[in-house]
C-alpha cells in the first residue's frame, strides 16, 4: 500500500530520519510509536509531502509520489490541533477540500451530509462553529474533513493528545470503530504506549531517527527487540547480579522482566527461580496493586491483581517467582 | 530543498510577486522613511552664511547663542511634570476603580475613561470651552470673583492640566488590566502574615504594577516632550509647535528657519531613542507573571479608617467632576443657541439642532441704526461648507491611510511568519518599526521640506503642491501608523497554528487560497480593530494636520482649531463654538461607536456571532409570530 524505502531527512546539518523503511498494508491501522523527538511525525510529514527527504522513496499503491505535490497524494489528515478552521462552521471545514477541487454545490452537500451522518455529527452540530463543539465532535468533525475527499490513506498525528484521560480513552474506541468501517488504511503517531497497543494492527517503535522494531502489539511488547523498545514499552525491572546468575543467564547481557511476570506467594513451577523478599511500599491502583519488594540485593516492581484478599502491607514478608522465559535479555 | 515545505508548482508566479513586492516596499522604505528624514539630519549643517559660504555648525552655534534651548527645557519641563502628574491621577483612578471599594465605582469609572472617546484637540477645544478667558467656568469666576485674572488658564499650568487628564487613558486600560491579574491569594497571604492594608498595597500590589507603570510612564513623558495640539492651542512654547513655526517661516524673516526645525526635530527623535531602547531593555527583562495556577478574584478593600474612607470618595468624585464636566456642559451646549452659549447661560426652554444640522441668517444692527443680514452664518456641523470638508477629508484620508498600514503590515507579517528565522524576515520588521523610533513631527516636518521641491521619485512632482499635499499626507499618516498596525497584527498572526496552514495545504488550496480563507478571516478582527483605531486616531490627529496645513489639506482637527478662534467675527461664523461643541460630541459617538465595533462586535468569535444572529432570528420570529397573531385576531373580529 505505501511504503518508505531508505528515507532520509536532514534539517540543516541534523540527520533526523536515518535510512527509515516501512511497508504498511492495505487497510492497516499502523502506529508510528516514540517518544517526543525521535522522529515519528517527521516520518508521517514525509509521507505527507510538508517534508521532501534528502535520500529514498515514498511509494503508494506502487506509484512513486517522493515528488508529488501534497495536494495532489491524496492523502488525509487528522492533526494533532485537529487545526479546524475557527471562522468556519462545522460544515464548511468539512466541506473546505470539496470546495477547492469545484465540486457541484449539490455534491458537497450530499457529501458532505454523507460523511456527517457516517461520522455521527448531526445537522445541529454541522451548522456550530466549531468553537462551540466538544472535544469529541471536533475530532469526528476533523476526521470527516480528512474522509470526505475519499483518501487513499489517512494519517493521523496524536490527534487525541490534547484531549482528557477518560475522553481520550472513549475516543480511542470510537477512533478504533471508524477505521473498522471505513476500512481505510491508517498511519497513526503517538508517543502513548496504551494508545499504540490498543488501537494498531502493527507498531513501528522509533528511537532517535531509527525504527528500532515493527511488529503486533503482542510482538513489540511481549517479544522486545531492544532494551529501549522493553523499556519504552510498558514498564519493566532490570535484574540485578544476584537474580542472573540465580536463574543462570548470561552475565555479560542486559536482562530484564516485565512487573506482570513475578509471581508474589504463588506456587512454584519447574525452573523458576524463588527468592524471598520484604515489601518496601505499596501503590494501590484499585485493579491492581503495585508492590516495591525488596530481595537479592535490590528493589523489584511487581504487580498483583487486586482480588481483596491477598494485600500486602509494608514489612510483610513475601516469595517471589521468577521464571527464565519471562526473562527479556539484550 | 532538505527538510523543507514544499513549494508546489507556483514557483515563477510567485517569484514574480516577490520580486514585485520587495521592490515595492524597499521603494516606499527608502523614498518615504529614509531619504526625507536623511534630507532632514543633513540640512542641519548645510547652512550657508551671507555670503553664500558653507558655514555646518552655524545652526549649533546658533542653537547654543539663542533662545533655542528654551523650548528643548519647556518640552523636558512639561514631559517630567507630566509623568508626575499623570502617574498620581492615573493610579488613583485605577485604585479607585479597582482595588478600593468606592460607592459609585462603575460609574466613576466611565466617567474617568471619557478620555478614551473625548482626546487630542477636541478635548482641548473642549478644556477651553470650559476655562478660557471667555470660557464658562472662568466667566462664572468672574461674576464671583470681578478682579480675577481671566487668562488664568493659558501657559505651562494649563497644558500640564490637560494633558493630565488627557493621558489617563492608558492608566485606565493598561494599569486595570495589570490590577486584575493579580492573585487576590497573595494579598490574602500579606493580611494573614500580619501586613496592614497600607502595607499590603505598597508591598504586594505595588510592585506587580510596576513594569506597566514603568511602560506607562516612558510612554506619558514621550507624549509631553512630542506634545502639540495642547501646547498650541493653549500657548506654551514647547519644541514641537515651534518646529511647525520654523516650517512655515522663511529665511527672509528669520535666520535658517528649516535648519533649526530640522535640528529640534533631530533633538526631539534623540531623547525618543533614547526613551523606547530603555523601554526595550525593560520590557526584555520580562514582567512579574503570577505563578499561581489557581488565581483568585481580586476583592474590593474597604478603607477601614472613616476619615480616609470619607476623603478617597472626596477624591474619587472631585477627579470625576473635573473629568465629567467639559464632557456634560459641551453635550449640553451643543444643544444651545449662540446666545446661549455666548452668555454661558444654559436655556432649560429652548433646545436646538441648529449647532448639527440647518443653516439660519444672523441679523444685527449696525453702527448707523441699520439692520444687516448675513445669510447662513448660523450652521450646523453638517450644513456647513467649511466643516463637512474637514471632515469629508479627515475622513477619506484617515481611511485610506489606515487601511493602506494595514494591507502592507497584513502583507509583511504574513511574510515574516512564513519565513520566520530567515534574516530578510528581520530587516522587514525593523523597517515596519522605524518610524517608531522618529518622532512623528520629524517624519511630517522631513516630508514637508524634502517633498516642497520636484522628487524625482515620485515622478518629479513637487507633493506639498496644491492637492498633491493629500498624497504626501495619507503616506505620513500611513507610515506613522506602520509600528502599532506591526505590533497588533503580528500579535494576531501568533494566534494562526501552523496545522491550519498545513491543513489547507493538504485539501489542496494554493498559498493564496490559503492566505485568504483561512489564515486572513482568523486575523480579520484584529486587522479590523488595528484599522478602526488608527482611523479614530487619524480622523481628528492635530499634529499632522498641522504641519501639513494648507488649504488643500484642511483636515477635521484644523477645523475644529478654527472654530476656537473665528467666532463672531463681523457676524461671521456666528455659531463657532456651537459648532465645536457640536463636533466634539460627534467625535465622541464616532469614538465611541469604533470602540464599541471592535471591544464589542469585533471581539466575537463566530460562536458568538452564531449565537447572536440565532437570537436575532427567534426575536424576528416571535415579532412576526405576533404581527400575524394580531392580524389574525384582526380578521377574526372583522
Amino acid at each position: 500500500m505505501i511504503q518508505l524505502n531508505d528515507i532520509v531527512v536532514k534539517f540543516g546539518d541534523f540527520e533526523a530520519l536515518h535510512h527509515i523503511s516501512v511497508h504498511v498494508k492495505h487497510g492497516e491501522f499502523f502506529t508510528f510509536l516514540g517518544p517526543s523527538g525521535c522522529g515519528k511525525t517527521t516520518t508521517l510529514r514525509t509521507i505527507t509531502g510538508f517534508i521532501q527527504p534528502v535520500s529514498g522513496t515514498v511509494t503508494m499503491q506502487g506509484r512513486d509520489i517522493t515528488h508529488v505535490p501534497i495536494e495532489k497524494r491524496n492523502i488525509g489528515i487528522v492533526f494533532q490541533s485537529y487545526a479546524l478552521f475557527p471562522t468556519m462552521t462545522a460544515r464548511d471545514n468539512i466541506a473546505f477540500g470539496l470546495k477547492i477541487r469545484k465540486l457541484s454545490r449539490s455534491e458537497i452537500e450530499s457529501r458532505v451530509d454523507e460523511i456527517a451522518r457516517k461520522v455521527d455529527l448531526s445537522e445541529e452540530k454541522l451548522n456550530k462553529a466549531v468553537s462551540q463543539l466538544s472535544g469529541g465532535q471536533q475530532q469526528r468533525v476533523a476526521i470527516a474533513r480528512a474522509l470526505v475527499t475519499s483518501p487513499t490513506i489517512i494519517c493521523m498525528d496524536e490527534p487525541l493528545s490534547n484531549l482528557d484521560a477518560k475522553l481520550r480513552v472513549n475516543l480511542r474506541n470510537e477512533l478504533k470503530r471508524m477505521q473498522r468501517e471505513f476500512g481505510i488504511t491508517t498511519i497513526y503517531v503517538t508517543h502513548d504506549q496504551e494508545e499504540a497497543l490498543t488501537l494498531s494492527d502493527r507498531i513501528a517503535v522509533f528511537n532517535k531517527g531509527f525504527i528500532e522494531q515493527i511488529g503486533t502489539p503482542n510482538e513489540v511488547y511481549n517479544h522486545s527487540a531492544s532494551e529501549f523498545v522493553a523499556n519504552f514499552i510498558g514498564d519493566i525491572n532490570p535484574l540485578g547480579e544476584e537474580i542472573v546468575q540465580g536463574l543462570h543467564l548470561n552475565p555479560g547481557n542486559h536482562h530484564f522482566i516485565r512487573l506482570e511476570r513475578i509471581r508474589v506467594n504463588r506456587s512454584n513451577h519447574d525452573g523458576t527461580l524463588t527468592l524471598p523478599g520484604v515489601i518496601e511500599m505499596q501503590e494501590y491502583y484499585g485493579l491492581y496493586i503495585k508492590y516495591y519488594i525488596h530481595t537479592a540485593g535490590q528493589t523489584l516492581k511487581v504487580i498483583e491483581k487486586n482480588d481483596g484478599i491477598n494485600i500486602y502491607e509494608p514489612g510483610e514478608q513475601v516469595t517471589l517467582d521468577i521464571h527464565p522465559s519471562d526473562v527479556m535479555s539484550y | 530543498m532538505q527538510g523543507t515545505v514544499r513549494q508546489g508548482s507556483r514557483f515563477s508566479l510567485s517569484t514574480v510577486w516577490k520580486v514585485f513586492g520587495g521592490v515595492l516596499f524597499i521603494y516606499l522604505f527608502l523614498g518615504f522613511m529614509v531619504i526625507p528624514t536623511l534630507n532632514t539630519l543633513t540640512s542641519i549643517f548645510t547652512t550657508t552664511d551671507s555670503q553664500g559660504k558653507a558655514d555646518p555648525w552655524a545652526v549649533i552655534r546658533f542653537f547654543l547663542a539663542g533662545n533655542m534651548p528654551s523650548f528643548v527645557w519647556n518640552s523636558l519641563k512639561l514631559a517630567i511634570c507630566l509623568v508626575i502628574t499623570v502617574n498620581i491621577v492615573g493610579i488613583s483612578i485605577v485604585l479607585l476603580t479597582e482595588y478600593f471599594d468606592i460607592k459609585g465605582a462603575k460609574i466613576l469609572r466611565l466617567g474617568y475613561m471619557t478620555t478614551m472617546i473625548y482626546s487630542g484637540v477636541a478635548l482641548v477645544t473642549g478644556y477651553q470651552f470650559l476655562y478660557d478667558s471667555n470660557g464658562m467656568l472662568t466667566t462664572w469666576l468672574a461674576q464671583l470673583f470681578p478682579g480675577m485674572n481671566k487668562q488664568w488658564f493659558s501657559g505651562f499650568s494649563a497644558v500640564l492640566f490637560t494633558m493630565t487628564f488627557a493621558c489617563t487613558s492608558n492608566h485606565a486600560l493598561f494599569l486595570r488590566n495589570a490590577i486584575r491579574g493579580i492573585d487576590y491569594n497573595t494579598v490574602e497571604a500579606a493580611r494573614n502574615l500580619g501586613a496592614k492594608p497600607f502595607k499590603v498595597l505598597m508591598r504586594i500590589v505595588m510592585p506587580t504594577l510596576l513594569p506597566t507603570l514603568f511602560s506607562l510612564t516612558v510612554m506619558t513623558f514621550i507624549t509631553g516632550l512630542c506634545a502639540m495640539s495642547a501646547p498650541t492651542l493653549l500657548g506654551y512654547n514647547s519644541i514641537n509647535p515651534e518646529i511647525v513655526r520654523l516650517a512655515g517661516s522663511s529665511s527672509a524673516d528669520e535666520s535658517f528657519p528649516q535648519a533649526r526645525a530640522a535640528l529640534l526635530s533631530v533633538i526631539l527623535a534623540f531623547f525618543t531613542i533614547i526613551l523606547l531602547t530603555v523601554l526595550n531593555h525593560y520590557e526584555r527583562k520580562g514582567h512579574y507573571l503570577s505563578v499561581s495556577k489557581t488565581k483568585a478574584k481580586l476583592v474590593k478593600q474597604k478603607i477601614q479608617n472613616p476619615v480616609m474612607n470619607v476623603l478617597a470618595h472626596i477624591y474619587a468624585y472631585v477627579l470625576f467632576i473635573i473629568y465629567m464636566t467639559p464632557v456634560a456642559m459641551i453635550v449640553l451646549f451643543s444643544f444651545q443657541n449662540w446666545p446661549a452659549i455666548r452668555g454661558k447661560a444654559l436655556n432649560v426652554s429652548d433646545w436646538t439642532l441648529i449647532n448639527y444640522f440647518g443653516q439660519q441668517d444672523y441679523a444685527w444692527v449696525n453702527s448707523r441704526g441699520k439692520t444687516k443680514v448675513r445669510t447662513g452664518q448660523i450652521s450646523g456641523v453638517f450644513s456647513n461648507t467649511d466643516t463637512v470638508g474637514g471632515i469629508r477629508l479627515s475622513f477619506i484620508l484617515s481611511a485610506i491611510a489606515a487601511a493602506l498600514a494595514c494591507v502592507i503590515v497584513v502583507v509583511a507579517v504574513n511574510y515574516i511568519f512564513k519565513h520566520r528565522n530567515k534574516k530578510r524576515s528581520r530587516i522587514i520588521e525593523a523597517c515596519l518599526l522605524f518610524p517608531w523610533l522618529l518622532p512623528t513631527i520629524l517624519i511630517c516636518y522631513s516630508y514637508r521640506i524634502y517633498f516642497n521641491n520636484e522628487v524625482w521619485y515620485v515622478f518629479g512632482q513637487n507633493m506639498y503642491f496644491r492637492e498633491n499635499v493629500r498624497f504626501l499626507i495619507i503616506m505620513a499618516y500611513t507610515v506613522v501608523k506602520l509600528p502599532f498596525a506591526l505590533r497588533m497584527i503580528k500579535a494576531a498572526f501568533y494566534a494562526i497554528d501552523d496545522e491550519l496552514e498545513d491543513a489547507a495545504k493538504n485539501l489542496g488550496a494554493s498559498p493564496l487560497v490559503t492566505f485568504l480563507r483561512v489564515k486572513l478571516p482568523i486575523v480579520l478582527p484584529s486587522v479590523l480593530a488595528v484599522f478602526a483605531l488608527n482611523f479614530n486616531a487619524l480622523f481628528t490627529e492635530y499634529d499632522m494636520s498641522a504641519t501639513f496645513h494648507s488649504s488643500y489639506g484642511k483636515s477635521y482637527a484644523m477645523v475644529i482649531q478654527s472654530m476656537c478662534s473665528e467666532e463672531g467675527r463681523d457676524g461671521m461664523n456666528v455659531n463657532a463654538s456651537g459648532r465645536r461643541c457640536a463636533s466634539t460630541v460627534f467625535i465622541m459617538l464616532v469614538s465611541g461607536l469604533i470602540l464599541y465595533l471592535v471591544y464589542g462586535v469585533g471581539a466575537r468569535d463566530l460562536g458568538e456571532r452564531l449565537a447572536s444572529r440565532k437570537k436575532w432570528k427567534q426575536r424576528f420570529a416571535r415579532l412576526l409570530g405576533k404581527r400575524e397573531k394580531k392580524k389574525d385576531i384582526a380578521h377574526k373580529a372583522a
